[in-house]
C-alpha cells in the first residue's frame, strides 16, 4: 500500500512531473507514493524524473496510456 | 495506387463500393485518422508509412509525418524544460533546507535550463564560502570568548558582573572559592548583596546606582566585607567599572584579609616600638630624678642624729630603692643593645630545671607538661633574661587558671620558609629555637589581646598586677631579635610563642681538637683575601697548603702534585674556568680525587661535597675532615 496516491488522469505531459515536483517537499523520506497518469509520454517523463532525483521505482502497472507507478522517495 | 481514372466519376463522386480507387482512398484516409488522433492525445510514435504516385495525396500523408515529428520534437523540448526544472527545483530547495551537497547537472541540452543548473551551483559556492568564513570567525570568536573565559577564570582574582538589577550574570571559579558558592547556584540567580557583610550594602548600593548616573563620581576602587556561605567574613579590595554600552558593571573582588591583618601587625610592631623608645626616655630622666632623690636622701641620713626623723629619711631609701627597679623593669622593656653576658645554654638542660623550681610555684592545682625534645638545643642567651621570662609566662598563666588546670612546656626548632614570612613580614626566614607556653586559663578577648604587651596594661586587681610581665618579656625577646606570638581564646586557654631566630653559628659545639689536620690542601679561589684567609687558618690546623689563583693554575698545580695533594678546595664561581670545571678536571686526572665546592650561597649539587663561603672556618674544617673519615 502507498502512502500516498497522486492522480494525474486526464494531465496532458509534462504538466504531472510539474506537479509532482511541487508536491515533492511534502514528502517525507522513505515513503512510498503512486502516481497515476494517463497521457502518452507519463512513462517516459516519470522514468526520467525519478531518474534525475534518484528515487527508486518499486513497481509499474500499464493499461493502454494509463499507468500506475510506485515510487520510494 | 493504380493510374487509373474511376470509370464512375472520379473520387469522390464514386459510389461503388467496390471501386478499386475508392477503397485505396479510405484505407489512407483511416491511417491518416489514427496517427491525427494519436497525435491529439500527444503520442507521436506512429508515423504513416503509405506511399501513392498521386501527388496531393502524398503531400497530405507527408505533412502529417512532418506533423508529427514537429509535435514530437516540441513534446521533447517541452519535457526537457519540465524536468529541467524539476530537477533544479529540487536541488534549489535542498539547499534551502541547509544540504549543501546537493549540486545541480549542467548538462542539459537545452541551455538555458544548463545556464541555470551553472548560476545555482555558482550561488551555491559562493554561499559555502560565505558560511565557511562565518564558520571561521565564528570558531576564532568562540576560541577568543574561551579564551577570555579561561583568563577570567584564572587571573586570580574574583570576578563578577552583575546586571543593573545587582543580578549576578556571571562570576568566576575565584569567586566560587572567595564565597563558596558554585556558579551554577550565583549566575542569573542571586544579586551581589547577598554576598555582602549587612554593614557595607547601604554604602555599596547606592555606589551602585551612581555608578549608573553619574558614573564619575561613583569610587572606581574601595573594600568592602564579603561574606561566605559558612558566615565568615573576608575584607576585599573591590575594583568596579561598567561595561561599555550595556547597563552591566563588572567587578573584580581580591581577598585583602592576609594583607589587613599583616598591616595590623606592622601597626602593633610600630606602636610598640614608639611605646618602648618613649617610655624609655621618661623612664631615663625618671631614673636620673631618682639618683638624685636617693643621693641626698643618703646624705641626709648620714646628717641627722635624731633616730625619729632617720625612720622617714630611710623609708624614702626604701621607697626610691623600689621606683629604680620599677624603672628597670621598663628599661628592660625599651632596651635596644645587645644582651652582654648571653652564654650558649642548652636549653633542654634549662628548661628541665626550671621546670622542678616552678612546679612548687604553680602548686598542685596546676598540672605541667613538658614538651621536649631528645635533640638538644642551643641558644645564646643570658640566663637571667631567659628566667624573666619564663617566670613572667608561668605567673600569668597561674593567674589566669585560679581554678587550677594545664600548662605545657614547649621546645622545638623550626625553619621559617618564605611563604611563611610573606604574612608575617616582621618574621625573617630561616631557623628559629621556638618556646611554647600553653594554659588552660580564662583567656582573653581581642582587645585585650591587642594591648598586653604595652606597659602598664592590666585587667589585674590594683595590688596584684602591674602590667609590666609581659612588656619585659617583649623587650627581652626584641633584644634577641626574636617575636612573640599569642594565640587566646576566651574561655579556652591561652599559648604563647617565642621565636628566637638561630644562627648556626652560635649553636655549633665544636671540639677544635677534632679539627686538627695534617693532610695537604689545594685552595682555589680568585679573591686573594678569601684565599689567604682560607689558608691562614687552614695552615693554624696544621694542614699543608697549596694556592691556585684561578682554575687554570689550579689544574697545573694538581697535575704536578697530584701524590701530594689529598684535597681541594674550589671556589664555585670564578673568571675563566669555573669551579665545576675544575673539578671535573682534576677528576679527570685522578677519579678518586677528593673535591669540597665553595659557594657564596647554600648549594645542592648531586654528587658534590660543597660548603658555604660565609660559614665560620670550624664548619669548613668540619666538612673536610669528614672527607677524611
Ligand atoms: N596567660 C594569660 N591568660 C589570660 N590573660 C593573660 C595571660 N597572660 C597575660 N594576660 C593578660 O595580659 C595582661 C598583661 O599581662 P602582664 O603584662 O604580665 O601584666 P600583669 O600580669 O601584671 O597584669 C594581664 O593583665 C592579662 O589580662
Ligand atoms: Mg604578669
Amino acid at each position: 500500500m502507498a502512502d500516498r496516491l497522486l492522480d494525474y488522469s486526464g494531465l496532458k505531459c509534462p504538466y504531472p512531473i510539474l506537479k509532482l515536483s511541487a508536491q515533492y517537499p511534502n514528502f517525507k523520506k522513505g515513503e512510498i507514493i503512486e502516481v497515476i497518469g494517463d497521457c502518452p509520454t507519463f512513462e517516459k517523463d516519470i522514468i526520467a524524473w525519478c531518474n534525475r532525483l534518484r528515487k527508486t521505482i518499486l513497481h509499474i502497472e500499464k493499461q493502454g496510456y494509463k499507468m500506475k507507478v510506485k515510487i520510494r522517495i | 495506387m493504380a493510374g487509373n481514372l474511376c470509370p464512375h466519376g472520379g473520387f469522390f463522386e464514386c459510389n461503388n463500393i467496390f471501386c478499386e480507387y475508392g477503397q485505396k482512398l479510405s484505407e489512407i484516409l483511416h491511417s491518416c485518422s489514427n496517427v491525427i488522433e494519436k497525435l491529439a492525445k500527444g503520442d507521436t510514435s506512429d508515423k504513416i508509412e503509405i506511399k501513392v504516385k498521386r501527388y496531393d495525396i502524398q503531400r497530405l500523408i507527408d505533412s502529417i509525418n512532418n506533423l508529427s515529428r514537429s509535435l514530437e520534437d516540441l513534446i521533447d523540448l517541452n519535457h526537457e524544460l519540465a524536468i529541467g526544472i524539476c530537477e533544479h527545483f529540487d536541488v534549489l530547495r535542498r539547499i534551502q533546507e541547509g544540504d549543501f551537497l546537493a549540486k545541480a547537472s549542467e548538462d542539459s541540452p537545452i541551455e538555458i535550463v544548463r545556464m541555470l543548473g551553472e548560476l545555482i551551483n555558482r550561488q551555491r559556492d559562493r554561499f559555502l564560502d560565505y558560511i565557511n568564513k562565518i564558520q571561521q570567525q565564528h570558531k576564532e570568536i568562540l576560541e577568543l570568548y574561551t579564551q577570555e573565559r579561561e583568563i577570567l577564570s584564572n587571573i586570580g582574582v574574583a570576578i563578577m558582573i552583575s546586571e543593573e538589577d545587582m543580578t549576578l550574570e556571571f562570576v568566576n571559579e575565584e569567586f566560587e572559592r572567595l564565597t563558596g558558592y558554585s556558579k551554577k547556584e550565583v549566575e542569573g540567580k542571586m544579586k551581589w548583596a547577598e554576598f555582602f557583610a549587612e554593614e557595607m550594602l547601604n554604602q555599596m548600593q547606592q555606589y551602585h546606582k551612581l555608578m549608573r548616573i553619574h558614573p564619575s563620581l561613583a569610587p572606581r576602587q574601595y573594600e568592602s566585607k564579603i561574606k561566605h556561605r559558612s558566615g565568615r567574613k573576608i575584607d576585599v579590595l573591590i575594583n568596579v567599572g561598567m561595561i561599555p554600552y550595556t547597563n552591566k558593571s563588572v567587578a573584580s573582588l581580591i581577598d585583602i584579609s592576609e594583607r589587613k591583618k599583616i598591616q595590623q601587625q606592622i601597626i602593633h610592631y610600630q606602636k610598640m616600638e614608639s611605646l618602648g623608645s618613649l617610655s624609655g626616655k621618661i623612664v631615663h630622666e625618671f631614673k636620673n630624678i631618682l639618683s638624685g632623690i636617693h643621693g641626698f636622701s643618703s646624705i641626709l641620713l648620714s646628717k641627722i642624729e635624731d633616730e625619729n626623723l632617720k625612720v622617714h629619711v630611710k623609708r624614702i631609701l626604701e621607697i626610691t630603692e623600689r621606683a629604680k627597679s620599677l624603672a628597670e623593669k621598663i628599661l628592660i622593656f625599651s632596651r635596644k643593645e645587645e644582651a652582654k653576658e648571653a652564654q650558649n645554654v642548652n636549653l633542654n638542660k634549662y628548661l628541665l630545671n626550671f621546670s622542678e623550681f616552678i612546679k612548687t610555684f604553680i602548686g598542685s592545682e596546676i598540672i605541667l607538661k613538658l614538651e621536649i625534645p631528645e635533640k638538644e638545643i642551643f641558644y645564646k642567651i643570658e640566663e637571667s633574661h631567659l628566667e624573666a621570662i619564663l617566670m613572667n609566662l608561668f605567673t600569668n598563666a597561674k593567674d589566669a587558671m585560679p581554678e587550677g588546670g594545664e600548662i605545657t612546656l614547649g621546645l622545638k626548632e623550626v625553619c621559617v620558609d618564605m611563604e611563611y614570612s610573606y604574612t608575617h613580614p616582621l618574621v625573617k626566614p630561616g631557623k628559629y629555637v621556638v618556646l611554647c607556653l600553653k594554659d588552660t586559663g580564662i583567656g582573653m578577648d581581642e582587645n585585650t589581646k591587642e594591648r598586653i604587651f604595652e606597659p602598664f596594661f592590666t585587667t589585674k586587681p590594683k595590688g596584684k598586677g602591674t602590667g609590666l610581665g609581659l612588656s619585659t618579656v617583649y623587650g627581652l625577646i626584641k633584644n634577641y631579635e626574636g617575636h612573640i606570638h599569642v594565640y587566646s581564646e576566651l574561655g579556652k586557654g591561652t599559648t604563647f610563642k617565642i621565636y628566637l631566630p638561630k644562627e648556626s653559628r652560635d649553636c655549633l659545639p665544636i671540639d677544635k681538637q677534632s679539627l686538627i689536620g695534617n693532610e695537604t690542601i689545594l685552595v682555589v679561589d680568585d679573591d686573594p683575601h678569601i684565599r689567604q684567609y682560607l689558608i691562614s687558618f687552614l695552615k693554624g690546623f696544621g694542614y699543608k697548603v697549596y694556592e691556585g689563583k684561578d682554575g687554570k693554575e689550579a689544574i697545573e698545580i694538581y697535575r704536578k702534585n697530584r701524590h701530594e695533594i689529598d684535597l681541594c678546595l674550589i671556589d664555585l664561581v670564578m673568571p675563566g674556568l669555573g669551579g665545576i670545571e675544575v673539578m671535573r678536571q682534576i677528576k679527570n686526572i685522578n677519579p678518586e680525587a677528593k673535591i669540597i665546592i665553595m659557594s657564596g650561597h647554600p648549594l645542592d649539587l648531586k654528587d658534590i661535597v660543597s660548603v658555604e663561603k660565609s660559614c665560620l672556618p670550624e664548619e669548613i674544617l668540619l666538612k673536610i675532615r669528614t672527607q677524611f673519615i
